[in-house]
C-alpha cells in the first residue's frame, strides 16, 4: 500500500488504536493512560501536518474499497477536509491536556477517554470521508460515542440530557440516511467532488433533488445547531467542561456544519444550488438562527449555557457564509469554521477553569475573578472580543469576510444581520468581562481549590492560553500562507474554478 | 519609500505602548508602570518630527493587508497626540495612587496604540482595527474611579460607542466594496462614483465618526465620560481621542470631489449648531471638567463646519485640511492644558501662585484666539478663508454666525476659569503633575511659533 492511501488510514487508525488501548487499561494506571492519549494526540497531529502539507502541494491521498455492491468505503483528502482534521488534530491535543487536569480525581477516567479518543478517531473520519456514506458511518460513529460523555457525571440532569441528545441526534441521523438513500437509488455513490455533480441535470429531477437537499440539510441541521434543531444542545451543558469545550468548538457542531459545507459544495455544486434557489431559504434560516442564539445568551445566568447559545448562534456564521454565493463568502464561512472552534473553545476552557478553581458557574458569581485568575480571564477576555469582532482578532476576519462576500453577492440585509449580531455578541459578553476586572469580589468563592504557584492546576492553566495566542495570531496574520484564512482561500479557488 | 524613519522608529511608535501592558503582569513591576508613563509616545513624537517628506509602508502580512503612511495631516495630528499623551502621562504619573495602579495603566497604553496607530493607518482595515482598540481600552479609562456616575457614563460611552462602530464597519465594507480596495485614500473617489451607494457611505461615516466627535445628538456620552475619567485620562480623550473622529472624517468623507454641497452644508449647519448650542448647558454647570466637556462639543462644532466648508467648496479643500489640522492641532493642546490644570493646587508661595495663574491664562487666551496664541493663527485664518471664499452655503450669515462662535468660546472659557478659581486649593501635589501640566502648556505657548514650519 503507498504512503498516500496510508496516511488517510493512519490518522484514522492513530485514535481508534487509543482508544482500545486505554479501554484495556485498568482505572488506576493514571500515568500510562496520560501517556498513551498524549502520544496518539501527537501523533495524529504529526501525520495531519504532513498530509496538509501534502494537499498544499497538491498530492492526492485517497484510498477506497468496496463495501456492498456500489458502496464503497472511502476516504480522501481534500483541502476542506484538512479544514477540520487540522482543526481537530490541534484542538484535540489540547484538550486532552486540558481533559487530564480537569478529571484529576474523578472515577470512570479509563471509559471517559476510551470514548473520547472515539470520538476523535470519529472526527478524523468525518473530516477524511470521501463519500456521503463513509461520512454517515462516521457521523452516527460520533453520537454513539459523545453520547456516554455527555452522561459522563451519571446525574439525573445528565442523563435527562443525555437522552434528549441521543434523540435528537439519532432523529437527524434518520432523516440523514433517507436523504442519503434516495439520492443513491436516483444517482448512484457519488464521491464528493469540489464542482458537485448536478450542473447540467435532466430538469425533471430537480424537484426530487430539491427534496434530498432538504432532508439532508434537516439531517445535518440538528448537530449544526440550527434553529429549530438546536434544543439538545444547551442542555448537553451538563457534561464537563473538556467534553463541552469538545461539543461546541470542535466536533459535533463541526460536524454538522461541516457536512452541510460538503452537501452544497461536493455533491449539489454552488452553482446548481444557486440557480435552483435553494441557498436563499438557508440563508435567511441561518441568519435567523444567528440572532435568536444571541437573544437567547442574553438571559443565561449560567455560564455556560450562556456560551452554549453563542454557539448556537456562532456556527449559523459558517452557514450563512457557504449560502453567500461567490467565493468570499465561501472563503468567510469556512475560516469561521477554525475561527469559531478556537475562539469557543478558549471561552469553555475558562468556563471549566473557573468552575474547577474557584466553583464558580454562574455569570454573578464572577465578580472580581480576574484578580484572582489574571491569566485566565485575559484569555476570556481576548476570545469574548474575538467573538464580537473586534480587529485583529480571529472574529474580525470572519466578519469582515463575510460581510464583503455578502456585499460581493448583493446580499445586503445579511450585513446588517452581522452588525445586529456583534451588537448582541457584546451585550453578552461585556458584562461578563466587566464583572471580571471592574466590579470587586462580592462573596467568598463557592469552593475554591489551590494549586501551588499558578492561578489554577498547571494542565488547565496552558491550554487556554495557548488558544488566546492562536486567536491573537490567526486575526494578526490572516494574510500569511500560513494562516487559516489563506487555506480558506485556497479551497474556495478550488471550488469555484475547477 | 524615504528611508528616513527607518522600520523599527514605526515599529516602536506602536509596539512600545502595545506591548508596555504586559509589564502589568507582575506585580513587582509597577514601579517601571508608572516610569514609562510619560515614555510611550516618545517613539511617535520623534517620527513625527523626523519625518519630513511623506513615507509609506506597506505591511501585507499584517490584518488584512495593511499599509502604514504619513502625509502631512496625518504628520499634524501624530504630533498632537503624541505630545498630548506624553504631557498626559508625565501628569499621571503624578496623578495616579498605588490603587489599581496596574489596570489604569494597562488601558492607558491600548488606548495611546490605538490612537497613534490610526494615526498612522493608511488601509481601512488598520484604521478602523486601532480605532476600535482605542474606543474599547478608553472604556477602562473612563469608568477607572468605579463610582456609580462613572459607571453610568461607562456604559452610554460604550453602548454609543459601539453604534457608532458597527456604522463604521458598515461604512468599510461598503465602500471596500464601492472602491474594490482597501487604501483610504481611494474611498472619497470611489463614493463619488457609486451613485446612491456613496451617499449611504457618506453618511455612515458622517455619524460613525460624528460619535467620537462629538456631533450634535451624537454627543450625549461626552460631557458625561469626559469629566469623570481621572484627569490625565480627561485631558487625552478631549484633546486627542476625540480628533481621531475629524481625522476619520477628513480620510472617508469625499473631500476634495464635487457634488456633496449639500453635505457640505447640512454640516455646516450642524457644527454651528454644537458649537452655539453647547453654551447654555455648558454655561450651567458646577465642574469645570464637565464645562469643558461642552466647550469641547462646542470646539468640535467649529472644526466641523470646516470640514462642511471643505465639502462644499471642493476646489479648496487643499487649503482648508491643513487649516483644520491646524485648528485640531492648536484646540488638542490647549484643552489638554486647561483639564490638567483642574487637578493642581494653590501653592504657598505669592510668587508660585501669581506664576501659577499666570500659566493658567496661556491656554485661555489662546483659546480665545488672542494674539501670539495658536488660536490667533488657527482662528484669524478660519475666519479669514471662511469669508473670503465664494459660494460658500449660509454666506451672507456666516460673519454673524462666527462671531458668535467667539463669543460661544468666551462664555464657556469664561465659566471654567471662574469655576477654576473657587476651586483651587492649597495644597501639595507630586512634582511629576506640575511638570506635565507645565511641559503641556510649554508645548501649547511654542505652538504658536513652530507653527509656520508645519503649515
Amino acid at each position: 500500500m503507498s504512503l498516500t492511501a496510508l496516511l488517510p488510514i493512519l490518522a484514522l487508525l492513530s485514535s481508534l488504536l487509543a482508544a482500545v488501548v486505554i479501554f484495556a487499561l485498568p482505572e488506576s494506571s493514571h500515568r500510562l493512560r496520560t501517556l498513551v492519549n498524549l502520544l496518539a494526540a501527537v501523533l495524529k497531529l504529526a501525520i495531519v501536518a504532513a498530509m496538509t502539507w501534502g494537499v498544499f502541494r497538491g498530492v492526492d491521498f485517497s484510498v477506497s474499497f468496496t463495501m456492498l455492491p456500489g458502496v464503497n468505503f472511502m476516504l480522501r483528502a481534500d483541502a476542506l477536509a484538512m479544514l477540520f482534521a487540522g482543526l481537530s488534530a490541534v484542538l484535540w491535543l489540547l484538550t486532552t491536556i486540558y481533559a487530564v487536569g480537569y478529571l484529576e480525581d474523578s472515577p470512570n477516567r479509563s471509559r471517559f477517554f476510551g470514548f473520547f479518543s472515539l470520538c476523535v478517531a470519529s472526527t478524523m473520519g468525518i473530516a477524511l470521508a470521501g463519500n456521503l456514506f463513509t461520512f454517515f458511518l462516521f457521523y452516527e460513529m460520533l453520537t454513539l460515542s459523545t453520547y456516554p460523555l455527555v452522561v459522563h457525571r451519571g446525574t439525573e440532569k445528565a442523563l435527562q440530557a443525555g437522552r434528549n441528545y441521543i434523540i435528537y441526534t439519532l432523529g437527524g441521523g434518520v432523516v440523514l440516511l433517507l436523504g442519503i438513500v434516495w439520492l443513491h437509488g436516483l444517482a448512484g455513490d457519488l464521491a464528493f467532488r469540489e464542482t458537485g455533480h448536478f450542473q447540467g441535470v435532466d430538469p425533471s429531477l430537480h424537484g426530487q433533488l430539491t427534496l434530498i437537499f432538504v432532508l439532508l440539510i434537516a439531517g445535518l441541521g440538528v448537530k449544526a445547531g440550527m434553529f429549530p434543531l438546536h434544543g439538545w444542545l444547551p442542555q448537553a451543558m451538563v457534561a464537563p467542561a473538556p467534553v463541552s469545550a469538545l461539543l461546541h468548538a470542535v466536533a459535533v457542531v463541526k460536524a454538522g456544519a461541516f457536512g452541510i459545507v460538503r452537501v452544497i459544495y461536493d455533491i449539489f455544486g454552488i452553482d446548481f444550488a444557486y440557480r435552483q434557489g435553494l441557498l436563499e431559504p438557508l440563508a435567511w434560516l441561518a441568519a435567523f438562527t444567528i440572532l435568536y442564539g444571541s437573544v437567547r445568551a442574553l438571559s443565561q445566568i449560567d455560564l455556560k449555557r450562556r456560551l452554549a447559545f453563542s454557539t448556537i448562534s456562532q456556527v449559523s456564521y459558517i452557514i450563512l457564509g457557504v449560502t453567500l454565493f461567490g467565493p468570499l463568502g465561501t472563503v468567510g464561512g469556512l475560516v469561521h469554521l477554525l475561527h469559531q472552534g478556537i475562539m469557543k473553545i478558549t471561552l469553555f476552557f475558562c468556563a471549566g477553569n473557573y468552575a474547577e478553581t474557584l466553583g464558580v458557574h454562574r455569570v454573578d458569581e464572577l465578580d472580581g475573578a480576574g484578580a484572582r485568575m489574571p491569566a485566565t480571564s485575559i484569555a476570556f477576555t481576548a476570545a469574548a472580543l474575538g467573538m464580537i469582532g473586534v480587529p485583529p482578532l480571529a472574529g474580525f476576519v470572519t466578519k469582515w469576510t463575510l460581510g464583503a462576500g455578502a456585499l460581493a453577492a448583493q446580499m445586503e440585509w445579511a450585513v446588517l444581520i452581522l452588525l445586529l449580531s456583534s451588537l448582541l455578541n457584546a451585550a453578552y459578553f461585556l458584562p461578563i468581562v466587566y464583572r471580571l476586572w471592574f466590579l470587586p469580589v462580592a462573596a467568598p468563592w463557592p469552593e475554591e481549590r489551590r494549586w501551588g504557584r499558578l492561578e489554577t492546576n498547571a494542565w488547565l492553566f496552558w491550554p487556554p492560553l495557548v488558544t488566546m495566542l492562536m486567536l491573537v495570531l490567526v486575526g494578526l496574520l490572516a494574510p500569511t500562507v500560513v494562516s487559516p484564512l489563506s487555506w480558506a482561500q485556497l479551497i474556495a479557488v478550488r471550488m469555484y474554478l475547477p | 519609500m524615504n528611508s528616513l524613519p527607518s522600520t523599527a522608529l514605526i515599529a516602536a511608535s506602536v509596539l512600545l505602548p502595545l506591548l508596555y501592558p504586559l509589564l502589568a503582569l507582575r506585580g513587582v513591576w509597577r514601579g517601571a508602570l508608572r516610569a514609562l508613563l510619560p515614555l510611550l509616545p516618545l517613539p511617535a513624537l520623534v517620527l513625527a518630527l523626523l519625518s519630513a517628506s511623506p513615507w509609506t509602508l506597506e505591511l501585507p502580512w499584517l490584518v488584512l493587508g495593511s499599509t502604514w503612511m504619513l502625509d502631512e495631516l496625518r504628520r499634524s495630528f501624530l504630533l498632537l497626540t503624541a505630545l498630548l499623551w506624553s504631557t498626559a502621562g508625565l501628569y499621571a504619573a503624578g496623578y495616579l495612587g498605588a490603587e489599581q495602579l496596574r489596570r489604569f495603566c494597562v488601558f492607558w497604553g491600548f488606548t495611546l496604540a490605538g490612537n497613534l496607530g490610526l494615526v498612522l493607518a493608511g488601509d481601512m482595515a488598520s484604521f478602523y482595527m486601532f480605532f476600535t482598540v482605542m474606543t474599547f481600552a478608553g472604556y477602562g479609562l473612563v469608568v477607572h474611579e468605579g463610582s456609580d456616575r462613572a459607571c453610568f457614563a461607562g456604559r452610554v460611552y460604550l453602548v454609543m460607542a459601539l453604534i457608532g462602530e458597527m456604522a463604521l464597519l458598515a461604512g468599510f465594507l461598503l465602500a471596500f466594496r464601492a472602491a474594490d480596495s482597501l487604501l483610504l485614500a481611494d474611498v472619497a473617489a470611489a463614493i463619488t462614483t457609486t451613485g446612491t451607494d456613496g451617499w449611504l457611505i457618506a453618511a455612515l461615516f458622517l455619524a460613525g465618526f460624528g460619535v467620537k466627535a462629538g456631533l450634535p445628538l451624537l454627543h450625549f456620552w461626552l460631557p458625561l465620560a469626559h469629566p469623570v475619567a481621572p484627569t490625565p485620562a480627561s485631558a487625552v480623550l478631549s484633546g486627542a481621542m476625540i480628533k481621531a473622529g475629524l481625522l476619520g472624517w477628513l480620510l472617508t468623507l469625499p473631500i476634495g470631489e464635487s457634488g456633496w454641497a449639500p453635505w457640505g452644508q447640512f454640516l455646516m449647519v450642524l457644527g454651528f449648531v454644537g458649537s452655539l448650542g453647547a453654551v447654555l448647558p455648558g454655561a450651567l454647570q458646577r465642574d469645570p471638567k464637565t464645562v469643558l466637556a461642552w466647550s469641547s462639543i462646542s470646539q468640535m462644532g467649529l472644526m466641523a463646519v470646516l470640514v462642511g466648508a471643505a465639502l462644499a467648496a471642493p476646489g479648496h479643500a487643499p487649503l482648508l485640511v491643513p487649516l483644520i489640522a491646524l485648528f485640531a492641532l492648536h484646540h488638542g493642546l490647549a484643552k489638554g492644558c486647561l483639564f490638567l490644570a483642574v487637578g493642581l493646587v494653590l501653592p504657598a508661595s505669592r510668587v508660585l501662585r501669581l506664576l501659577l495663574w499666570l500659566l493658567l491664562a496661556l491656554p485661555v487666551v489662546s483659546l480665545l484666539g488672542l494674539p501670539f496664541t495658536s488660536g490667533a493663527l488657527a482662528k484669524g485664518v478660519m475666519k479669514d478663508t471662511l469669508l473670503a471664499l465664494p459660494g460658500l452655503p449660509l454666506g451672507s450669515q456666516l460673519p454673524l454666525l462666527l462671531q458668535a462662535a467667539t463669543l460661544a468660546t468666551l462664555v464657556l472659557v469664561a465659566r471654567y476659569a471662574w469655576l477654576l478659581w473657587r476651586q483651587l486649593q492649597p495644597g501639595t501635589v507630586a512634582t511629576a503633575r506640575w511638570a506635565g501640566w507645565a511641559l503641556a502648556v510649554l508645548c501649547s505657548a511654542v505652538l504658536f511659533w513652530y507653527l509656520p514650519g508645519v503649515g
